[in-house]
Parts: structure tokens; C-alpha cells; sequence
């Protein structure tokens, strides 16, 4: 192992023993800040319960991912191949990107309710612009010469576009997926923890109206190792489907 | 014993760009024998790849025609024209055989028979060792041997290259003009070759054509009356000379005007 | 010109947008009460621009919003040239600031509801922590991307360390610094209303989402459309600027 990523576990040992030391010295409130002990307390009190909401809050994010995956990819790929408007199609986009979605969230749930039609629709707005406009940019960045190569040797528009430029552009398509997947499942904790009557977002905000604090960070530290989990996953991907890249650069 | 494979009649094309129309090519009219080497050279910019588009099928002509066998060609070919360009394109994440064979795969041909094929023109462009290799693992020379392999993959009678050879250093320029006479000489394929090199034009080609700018038109034929198989030495002799300068002449004329 | 015709674009699509919805409403294919026409929107929006109290809510939003960023944008733009420039320290806490930008900040809500109560203060530490480590990472990144026969050139001139940080690093940065920064604000803005939304006694962000739980959708979506109109407008603001010093750059 390499000396700076020793000194980066040194580091992060050094923060968990600082949690043990500030909760045992009591130089924070237990309120403020529970002791390692009390998560496990939490666990042990409300394990089903936390698997319960965990349980349908994957729903919820799968149900986003599996709209928002192939919205963002489609779109995506259909602006960036239309040569004459994808550089506006992007600028509107990106636009569109900066207007907090968070906003947006009130509207879901006048319009679809507090329950989870209204995180999955939250979810997909999130997730969307990341995807569409990574695949966007991976498409419209592809070397026009490739699709002059393509046609030559007989391939049809689709078969060129199929199995030439999504190809190329995939390394850029699945970075896009790993933001915008991160985006959708924080989305869908955070808006069950602004309103909700279930999920592990809304297990978060009611234990920390009740200051249990165990439980406020046992439900966090849940739902970060699922977006560390799927964000490790997908970038394991992004480096498969790359590697022919980062060699060709090393030349 | 030669017939007439390529033929260009009365040729233009207009690119429409903002400023108005712009005219690339103008009447442009020539034949090339079956088995012949045929060198364009011109000024750049002069629309020499356009010609090649226009001559692939993948744009259309704005008057005149291409015909190929007698037939105009109104789309890309691949079964009869094979096609390089400056860049080799290959696709990185496949091996040099899936590179060669994707034409192949491109019209549902069988998978082993494509693979059995894609290694015999491996050998033939001497990359015989390198079938597993990706493009990144492969040198610029050798890249572009892959894409000659990928060319002649759906035995075409026509190869199309478009400056293949721009991008290579000065030694690797050579050996693989060398290369390409060896296989045109093995395959008796139609080459019809753009370069901006007067050398490589005269040395590789029965014929050079030679092209104007603004309108691209042909100025010139020069026939190249040297046997074949060609020597390093005849890059020396006089005629070599000779027809470099004229064509140099040409083309300076052509820039200054 | 080319910048104009994007623009004019982007115009063009939310003039569309507009007709879209009015012809919505008009054509009455959706519930009114769900989706009140744009121009009744328009309306409402006016009116509340006149009023006392919601522009007392907008400036609290933008304060807390401007103090985030005028913390968040000096201290990321110096911690991240420092890891750019001292290698060993960059190489240690890179990867550790690459790895918090992957995780979405707005999960740690509730840890600052609870360390530092709910109040000003919190949406301010939110707001840093949404901006501050993209900035960071940008910036060590345009530091690395000062090419080192810049450095090279601006010393056999006899330049000075103090004058090849000012007229050499800092011109050559600039313009991915400046990205750093809009993406930080943009994060900033999506961090302090967020926190609003989820408790507080003003701001925007409770504005909205008392609105919206009152199914007041007019309020709501003449809300929306403020804030909307004002992130992108920031966005294109801070985009002209990086865009002018990208060519100041090339030049
Ligand atoms: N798609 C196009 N639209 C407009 N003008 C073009 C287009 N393609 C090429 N041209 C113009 O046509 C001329 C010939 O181009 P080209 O055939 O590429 O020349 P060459 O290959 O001889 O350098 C050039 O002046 C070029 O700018
Ligand atoms: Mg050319």
C-alpha cells in the first residue's frame, strides 16, 4: 500500500477514535452527537424497523432509476447525435441543471401526494440531468470520423449509431449514470425525510424530533453505505468499460 | 484485358454554407482501369476528399455521376469498395481480428468464418502476431495496416484511401507504401490513392492525377512510365525528377493563383 | 455571435415552455387548481414581489446564500491551491475531498440540525459544505493543469515566485477555477433552501414549502418560477464570466 493512502487510513482511524473520545469525555452533548454504542442500541432496539423503511425506500429508488436511467440515456443520446442542435439542447440543459430541483418537491406532493410517487418523481427530476447531459456530451464529443468509417463499410445509420458511437460515448454514459444515480437515492431520503409516512428518510427526521440521536445516525450511515455501495459498483463499471481508453492515452 | 471500373462523369459538387454556395468540384471527369494505381495530389483544400466521398457513395454529387462497374453509385458500396482514411479508426475496444471482421458482423455474416478470414488478411498485412491486440497496444504504422486489412475484408475490387499514410513518420511512410504495393501486387485490387506526397504519388502509382483549387478540377494526367516492380532507386532517377517538378510546378501555380 | 445564438436558444425554450403551459391550462386539460395558467402565475408574482414580509424571506435566502459563498468560495479556492502545489499533502487529501464530492452533502442534514440547532447559522454551514469541496477539487485540478513550461518560460524571463503566481497561475487557472465556483454556488443555493425546507421560520425555502403543503400551487408556482429564473440567471452570469476568461486566457 502506498504511503499517502497508509496516512489517509491513519486519518480516518484518528476520526473514529476522536468519536470515541469526545462521546466518553462527554465534551458534546449525546444529543448532539451519540456515542459508537448508540447506534448499536438503535440497531438493537429498531432493527426490523430500519429494514422495513430501508426495504421501501430501495423500492422507491429502484422505481426512479429504472425511469430515470433510460429518460436520461434516450434524450441524451438523441440530442447528441442531432449534430445541428445538440451544442443549444446542452446550454439548455445545463440550465435547467442549475435550478435547484429540491423546489420542485412541494409541487410533487401537491400534485401526487406524500407518498412514494411523489419521491419517485423527485428521484427521476434529480437523477435526469446528469445522465442526459454526460450522454449528451459522450455522443456529441464522439469523432465525426468514426461515423464517415461506419457508413463507408456499409453500416446503417442505426447500426453505426448502436454499435459505434453509444460504444464510444459509454465511458461518459456511466459516469453520468454513477452522479446521477448518487443524485436519486439521496433525493428520495432527503424528500422522505422533508414528508413522508414511511422509508428511511422518514425514520431519520422523526427520531431527530424525538432526539433520538442513536437512530438519526444509524438511518445516515445506512443510506450512505447504499449510495458508497452502488457508486463503488458503478464506477468498477466506468473502469471496465474505459480501461481501452486510459491505455490509448498512455501512447 | 483492362475494362473501366471507376468512371467519373462531368463531376460537381456545391457545399451550401452561410456565405452561399461554395464549389468544391467542378466537372471533374476520369476513368481508372481495373488493377490500376491511380495518385491524386493537389493543393489542400482542393476537394480531394470530397472526390473520395463522393466516389464512396457517402455524399451525392451535385451534377455528373460515379459510376462503379457501370453502375452509379448512390450509396456506400462495401462489397465493392473498400474505404481508409487519415485516421485508422479502428474501434478501441475491440482486438485487430474483431477490427477487421466488424464489417463482416456489420452484415450477419458467420462468426467463425469472419474470424478465419480477419486472420488471413492479419497475415497478409504482416500482423500475423498481433491478432489479440487492441489498437491502444498497437504502434500508428500497424494501426493502419489493420485498417488496410479491414478494407479489403469484404473483398472488394476497389480500395479507397484518403491520405492513409499522412500521420506516419517518414520512415514508417515508406515501408508501408512498400507494404501496400506488396499487397496490391498479391490482391489485384483497383487503388485509388490521395496523398500530399509527390514522392509516394509518383513512386506507388501507374498515374497521377493532378488537381486545382477553387473550383477542384483535374489539371493534369501524368502517366508514370517507370517498371515495375518499383526500386528505392528510381526515386533518384531522372524522369522521378522530372515529373516531381512538374507536378511541384503545378501545384505552386495552383496555390499562388 | 455564437454565444448569442445559444442564448437566444435558451430564450427560445422557455418562451415555449410558457406557451406549453398556458395552452395547458387554457385548453383546461388539467385541473386548474393542479396547474393555474402561466399568466396567473405571472400575476401573482407580481404581487408578491410588492409585498413586505416575501421580500424580507428572499433577502434572508440571499444572505444566507451570499455569506455561505463568501466563506465557502476563498477558503476552498486556497485549501485547493495548496494541495495542488504542495504535492505530498495534495496526494494525501485529494482523493479524501474527490471522495466527499461524490457523496451527496444533503444527507448530513439532520447531523447539523442537531450540532448546531436550526437557526441562520446552520443554513450558512450548509450552504459551505454544499460548495466548498467542488471548489476545492476544481481548483487543485486547474492548479495541476498549469502547464510547467509556463512556469518554465515566466523563469529563465528572470520572473520572481510572487509574479509567476500572479501572472502566470493565477490567468492560467482562472477559467476552471471560475467553474468551481458556479458549481459551488449552485450547490450553496440547493443546500440553504433545502435546509429551509426542512425547518426553519423563514426564507424562501419555507416559503415554498408551506405553499405547497397548503396547496396554494398559485403561491407555489409563481415561487418556482422566481427562484428558477434567479439560479439560472446566476448560472448564465457566472458562465459569461468563466467563458470571458477562458478566451482572456487564449489570447
Ligand atoms: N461539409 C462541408 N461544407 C462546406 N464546405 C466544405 C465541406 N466539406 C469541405 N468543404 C470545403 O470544400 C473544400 C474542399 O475540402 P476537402 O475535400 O476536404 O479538401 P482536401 O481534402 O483536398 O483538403 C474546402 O475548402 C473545404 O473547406
Ligand atoms: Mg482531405
Amino acid at each position: 500500500m502506498s504511503k499517502p493512502s497508509l496516512i489517509r487510513y491513519a486519518i480516518l482511524l484518528a476520526l473514529i477514535a476522536l468519536w470515541f473520545l469526545v462521546t466518553a469525555m462527554e465534551w458534546v452533548k449525546p444529543i448532539q452527537l451519540p456515542p459508537p454504542a448508540g447506534l448499536w442500541a438503535a440497531w438493537q432496539a429498531d432493527g426490523s424497523r430500519f429494514l422495513d423503511a430501508f426495504a421501501l425506500t430501495a423500492a422507491e429508488i429502484a422505481v426512479a432509476i429504472l425511469i430515470a436511467w433510460p429518460l436520461g440515456i434516450g434524450i441524451g443520446a438523441v440530442f447528441g447525435s442531432l449534430r445541428a442542435v445538440s451544442e443549444a439542447a446542452s446550454a439548455i440543459l445545463g440550465s435547467l441543471f442549475a435550478v435547484p430541483a429540491i423546489i420542485l418537491y412541494p409541487l410533487f406532493i401537491a400534485w401526487v401526494g406524500m407518498g412514494p410517487e411523489s419521491k419517485v418523481l423527485f428521484g427521476v427530476i434529480a437523477g435526469f440531468f446528469p445522465i442526459a447531459l454526460n450522454t449528451l456530451s459522450g455522443v456529441r464529443q464522439v469523432d465525426q470520423s468514426y461515423v464517415t468509417m461506419g457508413r463507408a463499410m456499409g453500416a446503417s445509420r442505426l447500426q453505426v449509431f448502436y454499435r459505434v458511437v453509444l460504444r464510444l460515448a459509454l465511458p461518459s454514459v456511466i459516469s453520468g449514470l454513477r452522479i446521477g444515480t448518487a443524485l436519486i437515492m439521496i433525493s428520495v431520503v432527503v424528500s422522505e425525510m422533508l414528508a413522508s409516512f414511511g422509508g428511511l428518510g422518514y425514520m431519520i427526521a422523526y427520531h431527530r424530533t424525538m432526539f433520538d440521536t442513536g437512530h438519526v445516525y444509524l438511518g445516515i450511515l445506512m443510506a450512505l453505505l447504499t449510495v458508497l455501495t452502488v457508486n463503488w459498483l458503478l464506477s468498477m463499471l466506468e473502469s471496465h468499460f474505459s480501461k481501452w481508453q486510459e491505455r490509448g492515452a498512455e501512447l | 484485358m483492362s475494362s473501366e471500373v471507376i468512371r467519373v462523369e462531368n463531376l460537381s459538387k456545391m457545399y451550401s454554407t452561410r456565405e452561399g454556395d461554395f464549389h468544391a468540384l467542378d466537372k471533374l471527369s476520369f476513368a481508372i482501369e481495373e488493377g490500376g494505381f491511380v495518385s491524386i495530389v493537389g493543393p489542400s483544400g482542393c476537394g480531394k476528399s470530397t472526390l473520395l466521398q463522393l466516389l464512396t457513395g457517402l455524399l451525392e454529387p451535385t451534377s455528373g455521376q460515379v459510376l462503379i462497374d457501370g453502375i452509379e453509385v448512390r450509396k456506400p458500396l462495401p462489397e465493392k469498395t473498400g474505404v481508409m482514411f487519415q485516421d485508422a479508426t479502428l474501434l478501441p475496444w475491440l482486438t485487430a481480428e474483431e477490427n477487421v471482421a466488424f464489417p463482416l458482423s456489420l452484415c450477419g455474416k458467420d462468426k467463425k468464418e469472419s474470424q478465419l478470414r480477419a486472420r488471413d488478411l492479419l497475415k497478409l498485412v504482416g500482423l500475423g502476431d498481433f491478432i489479440n491486440h487492441r489498437p491502444a497496444e498497437l504502434s500508428g504504422g500497424m494501426r493502419q495496416r489493420v485498417a488496410i486489412a479491414r478494407g479489403l475484408v469484404r473483398d472488394p475490387r476497389i480500395l479507397l484511401m484518403d491520405e492513409p499514410f499522412a500521420a506516419l513518420d517518414e520512415q514508417t511512410r515508406f515501408k508501408m507504401g512498400e507494404e501496400l504495393l506488396w499487397i496490391w501486387q498479391e490482391t489485384r485490387k483497383t487503388i485509388l490513392f490521395i496523398t500530399h506526397g509527390l514522392t509516394e504519388a509518383i513512386y506507388l502509382s501507374d498515374t497521377v492525377l493532378v488537381m486545382g483549387t477553387k473550383p477542384g478540377r483535374i489539371i493534369e494526367v501524368i502517366p508514370v512510365d517507370l517498371p515495375r516492380p518499383r526500386t528505392f532507386e528510381m526515386i533518384g532517377s531522372e524522369f522521378f525528377g522530372k515529373a516531381r517538378n512538374r507536378i511541384w510546378t503545378l501545384i505552386q501555380e495552383e496555390t499562388e493563383a | 455571435m455564437r454565444l448569442s445564438v445559444l442564448l437566444g436558444a435558451q430564450a427560445g425554450f422557455f418562451v415555449l415552455l410558457a406557451i406549453v403551459w398556458e395552452s395547458i391550462s387554457r385548453l383546461e386539460l388539467v385541473d386548474p387548481r393542479l396547474l393555474p395558467s402561466f399568466l396567473t402565475v405571472l400575476g401573482v408574482l407580481g404581487d408578491l414581489l410588492t409585498q413586505r414580509d416575501f421580500l424580507m424571506d428572499l433577502g434572508i435566502t440571499g444572505l444566507e446564500v451570499g455569506v455561505a459563498f463568501i466563506i465557502a468560495a476563498p477558503l476552498g479556492v486556497s485549501i485547493g491551491f495548496l494541495l495542488g502545489e504542495k504535492l505530498f499533502l495534495g496526494q494525501i487529501l485529494s482523493p479524501m475531498f474527490h471522495f466527499m464530492l461524490s457523496v451527496p452533502q444533503s444527507i448530513f442534514l439532520p447531523i447539523f440540525m442537531l450540532l448546531l440547532g436550526i437557526g441562520f447559522l446552520e443554513k450558512v454551514v450548509f450552504g459551505v459544505t454544499h460548495a466548498i469541496f467542488v471548489i476545492i477539487v476544481t481548483t487543485t485540478a486547474a492548479v495541476r493543469s498549469v502547464p510547467r513550461d509556463y512556469v518554465t518560460v515566466a523563469r529563465t524571463f528572470g520572473a520572481t515566485p510572487r509574479q509567476i503566481y500572479l501572472r502566470v497561475y493565477l490567468p492560467a487557472m482562472l477559467p476552471v477555477v471560475m467553474t468551481g465556483l458556479r458549481l459551488g454556488m449552485i450547490f450553496n443555493i440547493i443546500g440553504v433552501l433545502l435546509a429551509e425546507m426542512d425547518a426553519s421560520r423563514a426564507g424562501i425555502g419555507r416559503r415554498l414549502f408551506s405553499w405547497g403543503e397548503g396547496f396554494q400551487l398559485d403561491l407555489l408556482l409563481a415561487g418556482i418560477l422566481l427562484v428558477s429564473a434567479l439560479t439560472i440567471i446566476i448560472n448564465e452570469v457566472m458562465r459569461y464570466c468563466e467563458h470571458r476568461a477562458a478566451r482572456g486566457h487564449v489570447a
